[in-house]
């Protein structure tokens, strides 16, 4: 049925057990989506080498197409780590999400939502959050009750908390970025580099551009004098480093505490 | 009931009504009537958003569903109008006698809407299955299909080939003729998939797992006050919060039989009232005797062929199964039901082995699943 004329991969029970596994996870950072290939290759097809991984994904996405479905990379915010998650592009916001909560919870996201959008450095305190509690629909909730459900956000990794405050995980930024940008266009802020959406990042204290943390790594790489591209002022945050997946790899499997990152330079 | 359909969408779509899994009409256009391509499916949400966030810009966030309803009204072509121009997407009543005087509305629907539906049905079916409820028709109907439900069998039969291909999910009607629908697996799991997981599957399962082998080895049928008997062995009590099951009782009367792992039966003129429970139909789609027997098996560290009564009857089964049959599962499930307490496992004897060797059972649950 789907004989359309459309280029599509082709799919064995290598790939569908990796979806699967995949599915499972609502993010996976890239050493473990690489990890999960080999390991669904094993099961299936041990003699096979193992394709890269970036035409592994794509030939994926390539049949996921049809479906409005995408396995989508992205960079994480903070300290640059590539991670991949399965977004649904025909309905956009997680529809996923909309099944796992109730109506006054999904208001709550969107609260949360909206005061991190505005807010400078992209985190929006809890104390902020918990105030708008009387203003959700469905259900009244308590602010004890509220607590949870930003736990409940969190780790289902569609907020991420840091001493009390949220931000957006980087899974949210991917599979609602377009809607954000469609939903509050005058708020949004974007990176001068990338073009993308941007939630934390270094601003120029002159002219105001903004740019991601990561972005700011590769385009300041190795320069001594880093600069404003928009005015030239010199540009007067701290660079951090490019990620490294080698160095990460060696120091262990958990998230690294990047030393020279503090997520919120403005 | 509004006419037009939608399924789960999370709120923060223009519609901003926040409801799930209703039928908000605004959230209508949001899926349908597009030419999607790759990364830029919301032609529409974009002259509705701005209006609605500007609202909100304006006059404060919330409560402006109502100026993004009514936009969408003018601007989208719904893909369950189909040829049609300027229908009111929220008519109610676009069933039945409507679609009689105004035929044009059921017009030839492009390929894209149809895969659109398609897509939709199948994340639909994929989300519904993630709790292990069987899905109904009517729901398929009410929140995804709506003005589509004509297109029923062809819409679920492309989702469910869909399903099998990209995923390895098969699409099964639970009982015949009972229009609801799982998904099975057909990828056998492998062990190193648990740790792979992101879900850490369900500690659960090992406690299912302990009573359906138990409801096999005694005849496919046992009373709860045995279940809770053996369970008592093991740390598990009907009454008593469990580190890891949590509320067993719950589990095993309520929770698996809504997932119909498990029929839970009264049985009459019994004094206390007593119930039985049984494999329900979703264990003989999932599994197998011969697999639950081989768990069984594992445990006691032994052969499945020590028990010969269930041996032979777990064979019989898998001959059963490999017998190629018109509709495969709901003979399954159909010959399952009907195999009632076979008179030979009265030496229920071999049955009695779990107790003497329950201690080892603790460390059972390590399902096979």
């Amino acid at each position: 049925m789907q004989g359309s004329s459309r280029r599509t991969g082709t799919m064995t029970d290598v790939h569908r057990r990796f979806l699967q596994l995949l599915m499972t996870h609502g993010v996976l950072e890239e050493w473990e989506v690489k990890r999960l290939q080999k390991h669904c290759y094993k099961v299936h097809d041990c003699n096979a080498p193992v394709e890269k991984l970036e035409d592994f994904i794509h030939n994926i996405n390539s049949v996921l197409e049809s479906l409005y479905i995408e396995i989508k990379k992205g960079v994480t915010e903070d300290d640059g780590r590539p991670i991949y998650a399965l977004v649904n592009l025909a309905t956009t916001a997680i529809s996923k999400m909309a099944s796992d909560f109730a109506e006054n919870e999904l208001d709550l996201f969107r609260k949360a939502l909206e005061l991190i959008i505005d807010s400078e450095t992209g985190f929006a305190s809890s104390t902020n959050i918990l105030n708008v509690v009387d203003q959700l629909k469905g259900k009244k909730m308590r602010k004890k009750e509220a607590e949870q459900v930003l736990q409940k956000f969190a780790q289902n990794k569609w907020l991420i908390e840091k001493e009390g405050e949220f931000t957006l995980h980087t899974r949210a930024i991917l599979e609602m970025e377009q809607h954000i940008r469609e939903t509050y266009p005058d708020a949004v802020k974007i990176c001068n580099i990338c073009h993308g959406l941007l939630i934390q990042g270094q601003s120029c204290e002159t002219c105001g551009i903004r740019m991601h943390l990561p972005c700011v790594a590769k385009y300041f790489q190795s320069n001594s004098e880093p600069r404003c591209p928009n005015c030239n002022d010199y540009w007067p945050h701290e660079i951090p480093e490019v990620f490294d997946p080698e160095k990460e790899r060696g120091a262990g499997l958990s998230k690294p505490s990047r030393k020279s990152l503090r997520p919120r330079q403005h | 009931m509004p006419g037009a359909p939608t399924y789960p969408q999370f709120p923060l779509r223009a519609p901003l009504s926040g409801r799930r899994a209703s039928c908000s009409d605004a959230e209508v256009p949001a899926c349908r009537g597009r030419a999607p391509a790759a990364g830029d499916m919301l032609p529409k949400p974009r002259s509705r958003g701005r209006p609605s966030s500007q609202a909100d810009r304006d006059g404060g966030r919330g409560g402006d569903g109502r100026a993004a309803r009514s936009a969408a009204a003018e601007e989208a072509p719904s893909t369950s109008r189909g040829a049609g121009g300027s229908q009111d997407p929220r008519r109610s009543s676009s069933q039945g006698g409507r679609r009689a005087d105004a035929p044009l509305v059921v017009g030839p629907r492009s390929q894209k809407q149809l895969e659109l539906k398609v897509a939709e049905l199948v994340q639909f079916l994929l989300i519904k299955d993630q709790r292990k409820i069987p899905i109904k028709r009517a729901d398929i109907v009410k929140h995804v299909l709506g003005d589509y439900r004509d297109m029923f069998p062809d819409l679920l039969h492309r989702a469910a080939e869909r399903l099998q291909y990209v995923f390895g999910y098969r699409l099964v009607e639970l009982e015949p003729k009972s229009n609801t629908y799982i998904l099975i697996n057909s990828l056998e799991p492998v062990e190193e998939d648990a740790e792979l997981r992101g879900d850490q599957g369900t500690p659960t399962t090992g406690l299912l797992m302990i009573v359906l082998g138990l409801i096999f080895m005694k005849g496919n049928a046992v009373k709860e006050t045995e279940v809770w008997d053996f369970l008592r062995r093991l740390g598990v009590y009907p009454t008593k919060k469990h580190l890891i099951f949590g509320d067993p009782k719950k589990l095993l009367t309520e929770d698996f039989v809504r997932q119909r792992y498990l029929e839970y039966r009264r049985i009459p003129h019994t004094d206390p009232v007593d119930y039985e429970l049984q494999w329900g139909p979703r264990t003989h789609l999932e599994t197998s005797k011969m697999k639950v027997l081989k768990f069984v098996a594992k445990v006691h560290n032994q052969d499945p062929k020590d028990w010969p009564a269930q041996y032979c009857e777990a064979l019989a089964e898998e001959e059963d199964r490999a017998r190629p049959q018109a509709s495969a599962p709901s003979q399954a499930s159909a010959r399952s039901q009907t195999s009632t307490r076979p008179p030979t496992s009265a030496p229920s004897q071999t049955s009695t082995r779990p107790p003497t060797s329950a201690p080892s059972q603790t460390s059972a649950p390590a399902p096979s699943s």
